[in-house]
């Protein structure tokens, strides 16, 4: 097969990129909204049930980085 | 077969980690590695970058560009810088690498076959190898010819 000529910011390559670019957004909005909702007083059931995951899921992602970061997770 | 990395080499990886961690990334991807690259003005990796005017400041405002691009190809738009930056850097444990870095990679070692070593040069040759992604189209987007990158890359590695 003759190599496809493709421009990386046309047609099928935009929508790739794209989905590329939501994937990450849901990252760094997951990251900013656990962090609100923790810094509101949720509980990890709350947040996980919220994000419709596990709360060992919700728990194993964000804990770390929200202890190291001083938010206070009460046990709750 | 070389495997062999050169010291200046293994520091731009550790950089590109680094640079994935604070861009909150879960992998390290080719982009953090050109970020990298771009940092280091005093490998010939980063002069080749700064000749064709791509200093860090450059490429990371290339990678926003893209970023905002690919949203809007999906009819998003984010509002002023995006979502607040969450707090905290994440646990110390290392990321790790994603596709397009092992591709980038793959492509460094053969690059420098033949050489002693892959230097950052030969890296820098591996990222510019993708024919799609996230770096090719920052590149355009910051009018960048990738491919006269490639050959003055080359070049300088003859040189």
């Amino acid at each position: 097969m003759a190599a496809l000529e493709i421009d990386p910011t046309a047609g099928p390559a935009d929508g790739l990129a794209a989905v590329v670019a939501l994937r990450r957004l849901a990252d760094l909005m997951e990251d900013a909204e656990v962090e609100h909702a923790m810094r509101a007083g949720w509980g990890w059931p709350q947040v996980a049930e919220a994000l419709g995951v596990t709360r060992q899921a919700v728990h194993k992602k964000h804990a770390p980085r929200l202890i190291a970061a001083g938010v206070d997770l009460r046990r709750r | 077969m070389v495997t062999r990395l050169a010291p200046e080499a293994r520091t731009l990886i550790a950089t590109a980690e680094q640079e994935a961690r604070s861009t909150r990334s879960p992998y390290v991807e080719a982009e953090h590695l050109l970020l990298a690259m771009s940092s280091a003005p005093v490998t010939d990796a980063g002069q080749v970058l700064a000749s064709v005017g791509l200093t860090r400041d450059a490429v990371e405002h290339a990678l926003d560009q893209e970023f905002a691009a690919s949203l809007a190809a999906a009819g998003v738009s984010v509002a002023g810088d995006g979502p607040a930056p969450a707090a905290g850097v994440g646990s110390a444990r290392r990321l790790r690498l994603g596709a397009s870095f092992k591709a980038a990679l793959e492509r460094s070692v053969v690059a420098a076959s033949g050489s002693r070593q892959i230097r950052p040069t030969h890296l820098l040759l591996g990222v510019l190898g993708a024919q799609v992604g996230t770096v090719p189209r920052a590149l355009q987007l910051a009018g960048v010819d990738q491919a006269e990158l490639a050959t003055l890359t080359r070049e300088s590695l003859a040189g």
